[in-house]
């Protein structure tokens, strides 16, 4: 009896190794990862998971593609984890790639002696855009599960504002706006880096981001009519529902009620893909609040708070009042438009009496 | 053995022990990545109507810069199936922009990745030119990731330059041609450079095995045109066609040889070819250098150029294509550069035009 135990455990452990073995040499294949199940074009397009479309549909500049971005840490993943939650919205995480494609795409056509040789190759402007055009299509499509309405969120990638409104017409674009020193502040305790800039300075972030924003929301204003929305973060996080309708009616969606609430769909099928790098992940598993309105107030430098105006006017520009510590977000000050703000006196919109 | 309760419960926790091992096996050894043959291919709308997939025949011809790149590009472009094209410039950028970013983490996985530059680059390779049943692109410097474009391009063969590290070096140095990372004022500097970039090309041509990667030598070329061709168009599988032999009588013809005005190599391409840049540089080279030509650049002699011969025996040439040199020293071809034309157009001539790595 005990040998023939003896004889049977040896036998399974002979069979254990023999499949380790086996297991350890052969290689197992890799379980299909969730995300770049190489679903046909077809799905995406129609929306759903039936497979009846026999030839996949090819994406091309007319794609109706959503761009969100904006300076970071200014409610880039919140817009996009809101809108993701959309049942006919897919965004995904930052991708990383875009804008760095994109800002090669621009080097090549600033210096002129460069378009010629380009020219001569036969690498024409309109062969680069089929270029990036086929680039961004493949890396917004695979990046993430099928969607009606594909969109995708790099915040810099709106430096090319105006270039992608022209390779892809149909595209629509929502530029994050929030307070440059609540965005700075952000960046600057949470350590966030941003190439170019210096995070112990509160001077040289405010100004860069001056300067940054200027860029993006002259481009945003200088697109084609009604393709791009700037929105506020502080509005958006103190009447969501309101800035949601907004937002929906701009994009031509259906109101879904699961935008309010994105947090009930994180890592769920069609809902919100949250990436374990990237640096506001923790805070949009939240849902929408208000807890980051005004936690800059008392950090910034006073010599920097005195000079306020001359280091980032586009704050004045974009309604936020830079003198008040803080502004009253609940009533924000309208956007200026460009045409005005030449004329009339700075005095007169921070103080009217 | 009796069946008991005990027993069958001892096997039954047996192979739940088993599975449960398997299982976390699954996550602890490294897996296989599923075959890339089983994904879709990339295709690309081009222009209207024309579609263009990554699974087409392709041929990327490259080496170090100056070592008969055009000239092989210009010849397979005078074959009526084949279609080159000028430099791109932008392949190579791209390629490099990919290398930075597979070494970080970044937000797509590599399949996707590979997939966009592989639509970027179908998109520059085939819009840039004609359609032609074998695309072809010429950067000289895409063969130091022959390895991965054979990985995005199962069809692609590649076509790898090779030339007495010498001449190469005479040759942009003499002409003031700027290649990334190449000190034009130092012999000896552009010769190690060389070495080195030949040895990476090489080994990345190795790598891809010999039924998709072919190394030619310059010598050879210009030397036996006709064995070299047909050796080479065997190896695209191509069938044998006169015209590569006078490509110079294709030179902006529908289908045939489109030279850029700003490329460093188009004056001398637009004639037919000879031998009269096959030893120029004997006689340039910085003694120092020719002493130490061995240290310096190693490739020259594991690639069979003598280091210590000014210079080797490259060859006897064919009859035939001798008459060519002949008129050429005689003074048929020459044509003074700042007149030659291009199309009916002057050809510029762009100082300092980089070649792109």
């Amino acid at each position: 009896m005990r040998g023939q135990k003896v004889s049977m455990l040896l036998g399974c452990a002979l069979l254990c190794s023999a499949s380790l073995l086996y297991l350890g040499l052969s290689g197992i294949d890799c379980p299909p990862p969730d995300h770049a199940h190489r679903h046909t074009w077809a799905d995406a397009h129609l929306g759903s998971t039936n497979q009846s479309q026999a030839s996949p549909i090819y994406y091309g500049e007319d794609t109706p593609l959503i761009f969100i971005g904006g300076f970071p840490r200014s409610g880039t993943t919140l817009m996009r984890a809101m809108l993701d939650a959309h049942n006919a919205v897919r965004c995904g995480e930052e991708t990383r790639v875009i804008p760095r494609l994109l800002a090669m795409r621009a080097t090549w056509s600033r210096s002129a002696r460069e378009r010629v040789r380009l020219d001569e190759a036969g690498v024409t402007d309109q062969v680069l855009d089929s270029a990036v055009r086929a680039f961004l299509l493949e890396v917004i499509i695979g990046h993430g599960e099928p969607a009606a309405r594909l969109c995708n969120k790099d915040p810099f990638a709106l430096k090319s504002l105006s270039y992608l409104a022209r390779i892809f017409p149909q595209a629509k674009f929502v530029l994050m706006l929030r307070d440059g020193r609540a965005t700075v502040h952000s960046m600057i305790s949470r350590k966030v880096t941003i190439s170019g800039f210096d995070l112990t300075s509160y001077r040289d972030c405010l100004t860069k981001w001056s300067r940054a924003m200027e860029g993006m929301y002259s481009q945003c204003q200088g697109a084609p009519e009604g393709s791009c929305l700037p929105v506020r973060y502080e509005h958006l996080v103190l009447h969501p529902e309101e800035e949601m309708r907004k937002l929906l009616s701009f994009l031509g969606l259906p109101w879904d009620p699961a935008v309010l609430h994105h947090e009930d769909l994180i890592g769920k099928a069609g809902g919100v893909s949250l990436s374990k790098v990237e640096r506001s992940t923790d805070q949009v598993v939240n849902p929408v609040n208000t807890d980051a309105l005004s936690k800059w107030v008392g950090h910034i430098p006073s010599d920097v708070l005195r000079e306020m105006d001359d280091i980032a006017p586009m704050l004045a520009r974009l309604g936020y009042d830079p003198l008040a510590n803080p502004p009253d977000y609940t009533r924000p000050d309208p956007i200026i438009a460009p045409n005005n703000y030449t004329l009339l006196q700075r005095t007169e919109i921070l103080h009217p009496s | 053995m009796r069946v008991s309760a005990r027993r069958v419960l001892t096997g039954l926790l047996i192979l739940g022990g088993i599975s449960t091992l398997t299982q976390f096996l699954r996550f602890c050894l490294p897996c296989r990545q599923p075959s890339q043959g089983a994904g879709e291919p990339v295709t690309v709308l081009v222009r209207d109507g024309w579609r263009v997939s990554s699974d087409i025949p392709l041929v990327f011809v490259g080496g170090v810069p100056r070592s008969g790149t055009t000239l092989m590009r210009a010849m397979l472009d005078a074959h009526p199936a084949v279609r080159c094209g000028e430099e791109t410039r932008v392949v190579p950028r791209i390629l490099g922009l990919k290398l930075g970013w597979a070494a970080e983490k970044e937000g797509v996985s590599t399949k996707v990745l590979d997939r966009a530059v592989t639509a970027f680059l179908l998109q520059i390779i085939a819009g840039h030119g004609e359609p032609a049943p074998l695309l072809c692109n010429k950067d000289p410097f895409t063969l130091k990731s022959a390895k991965y474009l054979a990985h995005l391009f199962p069809n692609s063969k590649f076509l790898l330059m090779l030339r007495d590290g010498r001449a190469a070096v005479y040759s942009m140095i003499s002409r003031r041609v700027t290649i990334g990372g190449f000190d034009l004022s130092s012999y000896r500097d552009c010769l190690a450079k060389w070495s080195r970039a030949t040895q990476a090309m090489l080994t990345q041509c190795t790598q891809v095995g010999s039924k998709r990667c072919l190394a030619v030598r310059y010598e050879r070329l210009v030397l036996h045109p006709r064995s070299t061709l047909q050796t080479v168009l065997k190896f695209l599988g191509l069938p044998w066609h006169e015209g590569v032999l006078h490509h110079e009588e294709a030179i902006g013809k529908p289908g045939g040889v489109s030279l850029s005005k700003t490329e460093r190599s188009t004056d001398q391409v637009m004639r037919p070819v000879n031998l009269d840049a096959l030893t120029r540089w004997v006689g340039h080279m910085p003694p120092d250098v020719m002493a130490d030509m061995d240290a310096i650049a190693p490739m020259l002699g594991r690639l069979g150029y003598d280091p210590k011969a000014n210079p080797p025996n490259y060859g006897q040439p064919d009859p035939q294509f001798l008459n060519n040199t002949q008129r050429l020293l005689r003074g048929d071809f020459k044509t003074p550069v700042a007149s030659l034309h291009l199309n009916g157009r002057p050809l510029m001539s762009m100082k300092g035009s980089q070649t792109e790595r």
